[in-house]
């Protein structure tokens, strides 16, 4: 086996997974191992000394000796959603997806099951991205658009026309969200559902995307005037207010227990929620003698009187019911 | 008053109600459709608050002057806290507000009993009917189910909402009469018994309509489903003598002859002013956490209320209910993993409904061994007493319950933290 074995390395480049896909394809087909490729993440530039340039069909040798693997819809799911992992520790996405097609090519099919070595590391990975997408569903923020006036890049960017940004102009709903994984299009998706023809624009770090109702139009990288207005957005929208308030008296203050909020909602979200400044004050609350009632003080501190039978509020119900 | 007093009173008086699921809805989207709003059947947590607690609908009374004087609860007729009532269309406001800016995935709304039950519920009704009708709103909607209403109400609130619920709160006939005077345990099982006809009946239509047909030209689609979310009660855990053992099997009996999808238990919070017939203080929460855990293993496990308390009184504190059960049940363990029928795996503490089929999948391809568990992250601690492998056996196979108790509860202080 190892005779026959061709010696030269592979260099083989995929910035998305539909990319990887296609070549690991060739790979497979053209029976090249996982230890002869060194694979490289699209604007990664890590190169391998000894590797021959990159691998394009021509260079591979013919596909007679290779193995055609058919997956599972749901196994290919497992792969792409692992693919969408970041880790700035690891680089290996590719390297580890083409292990696992290469074992279950060969009828190892254990390889993609969560007890092994590589499947529980694909598991993991693929875990994270759905727990983050789920994240993006739940902690996501939009606020609605500062009066036009207000907009802080408007007046510079006046001069400069094409800056003047249609889509930015257009968009009700403006959120920024950080999120640790590739989730953006999952979350965009989401919304789409949900918010159904208003118009949205989404900000982070890496990509944007903003939604006009009918379809998306993907930034990448985000441009600089959608991080902006995403960001200033956060401070103008006075429904968070009201918002804000429910937070506060939703809060029983009897039953603190600030380790499962932190399990479920990780701090590194609270500072794009508009009641993230809120927690501490109302942890701080509780501990210090908030703790002996449910009710929220400030409604403890509101006139209140009982009712009496004869209010007006109420009239002939406890007689409506003894005749049932 | 403005609304956002109204909503700070509204919330505060709300938040004795422990449901917060927007689960269980049938997939709805508003792509291309006037009106907001989606469901997916998956819930969506959209906050914590430090109390541990998901933010995951706007949760409010319609209003808090009650007729009713039920002594647990802070809206009592005869308790003195400050009183307010939204009209539907502030309530429709803030949905649609906080909907949008992505903090809730619906409304659960509740009321205090004004003028009549029926016209409480006509109250509710509108709201939800605004929703639906007017904003086309698709978001989830939990009505609460007032049990003395007139059935037609509760007939036509289940059109708009995916969820309803009344609450029993007691489990037993007598503390129902001395501190909820004015509830009837006769009156709120018929109110459950017409929800679940309903119920079953809508979802019979709709798995003919998924045997028959395609979807899109069957016009039985359109037929109004009821409820899909299904029904929910709440007890209220603490506030009277009741123990653990008639709570679980009051709520197995509940699961079986209403079908409801989940029981809350509330442990019983301190209030302003509380009537002398409650307890001064509060249970503790490891209690309401045993209790989730135990209605847990009846929902999922194949438990039986009686398996895990054969005897009346309250769960373990100290240990968690499948491990109590397993350290009870010496007999039945150490469980072969290559060998044992699934539900026998679900039992052994520290495997999850989730590894059971793991390992299922995994067996059909190779023996389990010893690593495969630590692979599959499962709760190594409690299992090694109770398991065997291919290439492990517990060395504590002779040991007295009492001792591997001992080593169990000892040595992991950390296991013991609330919830």
């Amino acid at each position: 086996m190892t005779a026959t074995r061709s010696d030269a390395r592979h260099v083989a480049r995929a910035t998305d997974f539909t990319e990887w896909r296609q070549r690991a394809r060739q790979l497979l087909q053209a029976g090249i191992q996982p230890a002869d490729i060194t694979w490289q993440d699209g604007d990664a530039l890590h190169d391998d000394l000894f590797a021959t340039p990159a691998a394009d069909s021509a260079a591979l040798p013919p596909a007679d000796r290779g193995a055609r693997l058919t997956l599972s819809r749901d196994q290919l799911a497992l792969l792409e959603q692992s693919a969408r992992y970041r880790d700035d520790a690891c680089h290996d996405r590719w390297s580890l997806l083409y292990r696992i097609v290469w074992r279950l090519a060969r009828g190892d099919t254990a390889a993609s099951h969560p007890a092994d070595s590589d499947g529980s590391e694909l598991h993991r990975r693929a875990h994270a991205v759905r727990r983050e997408a789920h994240h993006m569903h739940a902690f996501l923020r939009f606020h609605r658009e500062a009066p036009k006036g207000n907009v802080a890049s408007g007046d510079e960017a006046s001069g400069d026309e094409t800056s003047r940004d249609i889509v930015l102009r257009d968009s009700e709903f403006l959120a920024w969200f950080e999120p640790a994984h590739d989730v953006l299009d999952l979350g965009a998706e989401h919304f789409a559902d949900r918010l159904g023809s208003s118009r949205f624009l989404i900000a982070t770090p890496r990509g944007g995307v903003a939604w006009n109702g009918h379809e998306f139009d993907y930034r990448m990288p985000c441009p600089v005037a959608w991080a902006e207005a995403a960001r200033t957005a956060m401070t103008g929208d006075d429904d968070h207010a009201l918002w804000r308030a429910y937070f506060v008296s939703t809060f029983n203050p009897a039953r603190l227990n600030s380790r499962v909020m932190t399990q479920h909602m990780p701090q590194r979200f609270w500072r794009q929620l508009s009641e993230g400044d809120l927690i501490p004050t109302l942890e701080a609350g509780a501990r210090h003698g908030g703790q002996r009632l449910a009710q929220v003080a400030s409604v403890g501190q509101r006139d209140g009187k009982p009712i009496s039978l004869r209010n007006n509020y109420v009239s002939h119900t406890l007689s409506a019911k003894g005749n049932k | 008053m403005e609304l956002i007093d109204k909503l700070s009173i509204l919330a505060d008086a709300a938040k004795y109600d422990a449901s917060c699921a927007s689960s269980g809805a049938p997939t709805r989207s508003s792509r291309g459709k006037a009106g907001l709003g989606a469901s997916s059947g998956m819930g969506i947590c959209h906050s914590f608050t430090p109390d541990g607690r998901c933010v995951s609908l706007l949760k409010v009374l319609l209003t808090n002057f009650c007729l009713f004087d039920c002594q647990y609860c802070i809206n009592r007729r005869s308790s003195s806290i400050p009183r307010a009532r939204f009209t539907p269309e502030e309530v429709v406001r803030l949905t649609l507000s906080f909907y949008r800016r992505n903090t809730i995935s619906g409304l659960f709304l509740s009321s205090g009993i004004i003028r009549s039950s029926d016209y409480t519920m006509e109250q509710l009704i509108q709201v939800a009917r605004q929703l639906r009708e007017t904003h086309q709103f698709r978001g989830y909607i939990h009505l609460k189910a007032i049990p003395e209403a007139d059935p037609a109400l509760i007939e036509e609130a289940g059109r708009y909402a995916d969820r309803l619920s009344a609450n029993i709160e007691l489990p037993t006939l007598t503390s129902l009469k001395t501190l909820a005077p004015e509830k009837e345990l006769g009156t709120i099982h018929s109110a459950m018994g017409q929800m679940r006809q309903r119920i079953d009946a809508a979802n019979d239509d709709a798995q003919r309509d998924a045997k028959h047909l395609p979807r899109s030209a069957n016009p039985k689609r359109l037929a109004p489903r009821y409820a899909p979310g299904g029904q929910s009660t709440q007890m209220i855990v603490g506030a009277d003598a009741t123990d653990d053992r008639t709570i679980l099997q009051s709520a197995q009996h509940l699961y079986q002859r209403f079908r409801l999808k989940r029981v809350y238990y509330s442990a019983f919070s301190p209030i302003p002013e509380s009537p002398s017939g409650l307890p001064p203080a509060a249970p503790p929460l490891l209690r309401e956490h045993r209790l989730y855990q135990a209605d847990f293993l009846i929902r999922g496990y194949g438990f039986q209320a009686e398996e895990l308390l054969n005897r009346p009184g309250n769960l373990d504190l100290e240990v968690d209910p499948k491990l109590a059960w397993a350290l009870d049940h010496r007999e039945h363990f150490p469980v072969d993993l290559n060998r044992a029928e699934p539900a026998m795996i679900a039992r052994v503490p520290g495997i999850g409904l989730r590894s059971v089929q793991r390992l299922i999948d995994l067996r059909r391809q190779r023996r389990i061994r010893y690593q495969d568990l630590i692979a599959l992250r499962c709760r190594m601690a409690s299992l090694r007493p109770f398991v065997t492998t291919q290439d492990y056996r517990p060395a504590e196979i002779q040991w007295e319950s009492s001792r591997l108790r001992r080593q169990l509860t000892a040595p992991q202080p950390a296991q013991m933290a609330l919830l």
